[in-house]
């Protein structure tokens, strides 16, 4: 009976032991304190719609009686065109700050205002959240004595300045655009990406009708990724278009065009003599004779 | 009139089996509780949750500046958000109709931020004014190409990460929210909300 007593107590132990040994190799217990448990409420969303609700009402009627007072004070000092502008939402020269503030129906928080001597130069508070008015997104409006001379659009192509009364008009906008396009076609061209900046000088081209030396790109372009038949033509055009210049300018506008007049109707005797060659059979075209016939370097562009 | 003892028995049997059939006709239980009490019963992602996110988001989207400034630079105008996606990408079931519906309407009843149908909600409204065209008077005729633009985009995610070990298991839940800008893609507020369930599944407990 000694013996059983003796056996079971040691059991025991080796159990204990065996259990604390076995507590040792499993997972940690999670002591951390709950922060919500069953029973508790969830704060109300009403409460917090309300709070945000009267903070917007009263930024946004500080905001509204700025602006308003801003339109007044434009609208009593302005006459003729400038107040049309005003209306209409459009920046023009010739307006005072608070009229080009009310153009952009916009009141003073939306703006930097830095003033050297008679310059004074507007730029939007936060850059990305630009004031927009009738023309676009307002990036600078710049002052002389108090009256703009001189307004910055930020446009796909860039930014575009409006300093003269041309500007302002939609072919000087176009004229504008096109100028941007044919920049960014030459950026294109002299990265090696002759498919973008071919379809920059195109789309210059639609804005710009009148312009021989971007025909001239447009035909090399063509003409340097071996579409003859389309180089063809658009060499044409351009001599073409000179003619018709010429005739307003008087041959002298075209001298500084001499060397791409050269140029192009050296090309469209090459290309015409081969077209047959390519009409017949468009991959008979031999290697070497790709080589006699290879287009214009780009950089003559 | 005795009776022999398995017959006893089994009169005994039946009529204990009658008893918990009827108790267990009457073990349904309803009542209604307030919705914003915290109620976990299995773990997973309920209704709690859905409100705890959307109020971290409704506390962060209007503690940002984005719509101050959007209405600042266009004299007092508040920006117009479309909804787009908010993906969940969890293994569980997460409604992200409930917190985002959560987040529409505060941003419609606060005044500061303008709301426009998504792309699922506007294809109904569209065809409803199509017919108008053809059906209605001319006096009640709604107009069309007058919808407004949205300036921003809000999208968003739910992710998961889930650790268990024997009867204890922890789920980790990051719920992310972003409006971006259409115009320029720039993400101009960036919500966040995190919450960390821990689960015991004890044997035996009260």
């Amino acid at each position: 009976m000694m013996i059983t007593m003796k056996a079971s107590v040691q059991v025991s132990v080796l159990f204990g032991a065996g259990m604390l040994l076995a507590a040792c190799n499993g997972p940690r217990r999670i002591r951390e304190r709950p922060i919500m448990t069953n029973g508790d409420r969830t704060a109300s969303q009403d409460r917090i719609i309300a709070g945000a609700a009267a903070e917007g009402f009263s930024d946004n009627a500080m905001l509204t009686q700025a602006r308003d007072s801003i339109y007044a004070k434009a609208v009593a000092t302005c006459r003729g065109t400038i107040c049309a502008s005003v209306v209409k939402g459009e920046i023009s020269l010739g307006m005072t700050p608070a009229q080009a503030m009310a153009s952009t129906r916009t009141a003073p928080a939306a703006w930097t205002v830095r003033e050297s001597g008679a310059a004074t130069v507007m730029v939007p508070r936060v850059l990305g959240n630009s004031p927009r008015d009738a023309t676009g997104e307002v990036v600078m409006v710049q002052f002389d004595d108090d009256r703009v001379n001189a307004v910055s659009y930020r446009e796909t192509q860039g930014i575009r300045v409006v300093s003269s009364a041309s500007d302002t008009t939609t072919d000087g906008r176009a004229t504008a655009m096109a100028d941007a396009l044919i920049r960014e076609g030459d950026q294109f061209n002299a990265a090696g990406d002759r498919a973008r900046a071919l379809d920059r000088y195109d789309r210059a081209l639609a804005l710009k009708r009148a312009d021989a030396m971007l025909e001239y790109k447009v035909a090399t372009m063509l003409d340097l990724q071996l579409r003859p038949v389309e180089a063809q033509i658009r060499y044409k055009r351009f001599l073409q278009s000179l003619e018709i210049e010429q005739i307003r300018a008087r041959g002298d506008a075209n001298a500084q065009l001499a060397d791409a007049i050269a140029r192009a109707q050296q090309r469209l005797i090459i290309l015409e003599r081969q077209a047959p060659v390519q009409s017949t059979s468009p991959t008979s075209v031999r290697p070497q004779e790709r080589t006699t016939t290879a287009p214009p370097d780009s950089g003559t562009t | 009139m005795t009776y022999p003892m398995t017959v006893v028995l089994r009169r005994a049997a039946l009529l204990g089996l009658a008893a918990v059939a009827l108790s267990a006709c009457n073990n349904k239980r309803v009542s209604r509780v307030d919705p914003g009490s915290v109620t976990d019963l299995s773990g997973r992602w309920n209704d709690v949750d859905s409100k705890l996110v959307a109020n971290a988001l409704i506390d962060q989207s209007f503690g940002g500046q984005w719509s101050g400034q959007y209405a600042s630079a266009h004299g007092g105008t508040p920006p117009t958000v479309i909804i787009g996606a908010f993906r969940n990408r969890t293994m569980e079931h997460v409604p992200i109709g409930t917190f985002v519906k959560d987040l529409e309407r505060a941003y419609v009843n606060s005044g500061r931020v303008r709301l426009v149908a998504s792309r699922d909600e506007r294809s109904e409204v569209r065809d409803e004014r199509e017919d108008q065209q053809t059906n209605a008077s001319a006096e009640t005729r709604t107009r069309i190409a007058k919808e407004s633009g949205a300036n921003y985009m809000l999208q968003g995610d739910v992710q998961a990460i889930e650790d268990a070990e024997g009867r204890e298991k922890i789920v980790f839940y990051q719920i992310d929210a972003f409006l971006v800008d259409i115009e320029s893609n720039q993400k101009v507020w960036i919500g966040q909300h995190k919450i960390k369930k821990y689960i015991d599944r004890r044997r035996i407990g009260w």
